[in-house]
């Protein structure tokens, strides 16, 4: 059963006076995998910027159109923007733990929200978001130590977990395996088919397997538009574009 | 394309050529190392030759005084020590404060980087002219107690202000953006990123600017004769507001005596000064290395 989760209608990003995405609508369902394809420079990560305000913080950007979360509005200047990224968590290319232990990486979010009443419910929360984050096994014995000291793919596994202390919604990934060995890949992949059960998740990548593999929608974006959006089995065995059709091929990208 | 002959004389010419022009290089690097450390082992030697013998418990907490066997350096001390608080606790925050605005806050528009030419140029301003701001704005118009380390300290921290805001600009630029991203992307606001995160990270580049800053405001005299701080002081102040001298006045006045005896003081106080410099640069090297997050 999927419902709407994210809505975008007539999307416009700008960057001063550049046009970097040019008039997107798309929804984004919850329970599944969204994946956000197309050649560099093409937008995708832009727009997923864009779902959780982090392009607030550039200098310049500025977005028109329409963006709902479950019907709201997120540009509306009721929405604090600081309570959408509790809900829309975000997780980057290169994997940025706080130089802080393990533990405080992930209690940091809670504690500015509030979220755990004392150390026994903080304790709880670190527990469950690194067992859901597949790391608890790993780490569970050096909570204490800097999480900056973990694998490349600890760290990034370490980040999950730290978006998912907050309990997000939804979950945008800015190639997550980018700055990852094939295996540290496979287990971030596997981990995002299990999250996808409790969270509304967008990841983009370059890697046209990747989306083949961890996705059930696919969007594939050229030159600031959304050319094409559907079913990823779809998109990868009967493109209706031309255009999505020589991107998949490698004709170019 | 011809590959070239490496065992024709031409060529090696041209090599041998190449192995002097480096030797010589290193030569004349080392020379201008060796001719920097002889003057200040120079310096070192003759300061320790006439001033060792004067230092004694009696110099160190002794006042001034016109008989030269008796002075004493502790109310120059004393004077630089609170002057020193003084400068420190405003121009700190001060410094801190702007630099964060101006790295984390401040929209880019021609007004800030109006702001920004003004306090590079600020750092270059000399600092007597600091002196006449001083004597025009603390003295004149508001009236502060002539000759204090208040006076002196507020005079100083105009100073070591723009210091302090441009290394904490670098220190705050020098955190990765990633850090930033972390913290706003689980919900931090941007005053709670910047301060949970990206100011404990900048925080030792931050010390080691304010620390050189301020050791450059220890060695100021130019500013201080402008605000009568070069006043001939028996008693050590009791408190900011007190007239009081500073180390370097100090040695300014002793150097200026007729009386002969005064030049084993004049040494004596400048290896005072000198050890407090270097206690300070020592204080900056440990601070930096203890506090500096490695990621």
């Amino acid at each position: 059963m999927t419902e709407t989760k994210l809505t975008a209608r007539n999307v416009d990003v700008f960057y001063g006076p550049k046009k970097a995405i040019d008039n997107v609508s798309i929804d984004i369902d919850n329970g599944i995998v969204t994946a956000f394809i197309g050649p560099s420079g093409c937008g995708k990560s832009t727009f997923l910027r864009s779902l959780n305000r982090m392009n607030d913080t550039i200098a310049g950007a500025r977005v028109t159109g329409e963006i709902l979360l479950d019907g709201e509005d997120i540009y509306a200047p009721t929405m604090d923007p600081v309570a959408l990224r509790a809900r829309v968590g975000m997780v980057f290319q290169k994997p940025n733990p706080f130089p802080k232990s393990i533990y405080e990486n992930i209690a940091y979010g809670p504690r500015i929200h509030g979220l755990a009443g004392n150390k026994a419910d903080l304790d709880v929360i670190i527990e469950q978001s690194l067992t859901k984050a597949g790391l608890w096994d790993e780490v569970k014995d050096r909570l204490m130590d800097a999480g900056t000291a973990l694998s490349g793919g600890q760290q990034q596994r370490l980040c999950i977990a730290r978006a998912i202390a907050v309990s997000p919604e939804v979950i945008l990934m800015d190639e997550p395996c980018s700055a990852l060995d094939p295996i540290a890949t496979a287990k971030i992949e596997e981990l995002i088919d299990e999250l996808k059960e409790n969270y509304a998740i967008v990841i983009v990548t370059h890697s046209m397997q990747q989306a083949a593999r961890v996705s059930q929608r696919t969007a594939f974006f050229h030159l600031g538009n959304l050319v094409e959006y559907g079913e990823t089995s779809e998109i990868f065995t009967n493109p209706r574009e031309e255009k999505t059709k020589d991107y998949i091929t490698g004709r170019y990208g | 394309m011809n590959s070239p002959d490496w065992n024709s004389p031409a060529a090696a010419k041209r090599l041998a050529r190449r192995h002097a022009a480096e030797r010589r290089f290193k030569l004349i690097g080392l020379g201008a190392i060796l001719l920097s450390l002889a003057f200040l082992a120079l310096l070192l030697f003759i300061m320790m030759h006439s001033g060792l013998g004067g230092l004694s418990w009696g110099f160190l907490s002794g006042s001034d005084s016109t008989d030269p066997h008796v002075a004493g350096i502790w109310s120059a001390t004393k004077g630089s020590i609170l002057t020193m608080l003084v400068t420190l606790v405003l121009s700190f925050p001060m410094g801190v404060l702007a630099a964060i605005y101006l790295e984390e806050f401040a929209p880019r528009s021609r007004w800030i980087e109006w702001v920004e030419v003004s306090i590079n140029n600020l750092a270059a301003v000399p600092s007597i002219i600091f002196g006449l701001l001083g004597l025009a704005v603390f003295l004149n118009t508001m009236d502060l107690p002539r000759s204090s380390p208040l006076v002196g300290g507020l005079t100083l921290a105009l100073m070591t202000m723009p210091v302090i805001v441009i290394s904490g600009r670098n220190a705050i630029k020098a955190v990765p953006p990633s850090i930033r991203d972390a913290a706003l992307a689980v919900g931090a606001s941007k005053v709670q990123a910047v301060f949970h995160h990206v100011l404990p990270l900048a925080l030792p580049g931050i010390m080691t600017g304010t620390i050189i800053g301020m050791a450059r405001a220890l060695g100021e005299t130019a500013p201080l004769l402008m605000i009568g701080m070069r006043a001939f002081i028996v008693t050590p102040p009791g408190g900011v507001t007190d007239p009081s001298s500073v180390l370097p006045m100090q040695i300014f006045l002793w150097s200026d005596e007729i009386d002969k005896a005064f030049v084993q003081n004049t040494s004596a106080a400048i290896i005072v000064l000198l050890a407090f410099l270097l206690a300070m640069n020592g204080l900056a090297i440990y601070l930096r290395n203890k506090f500096e997050v490695r990621w």
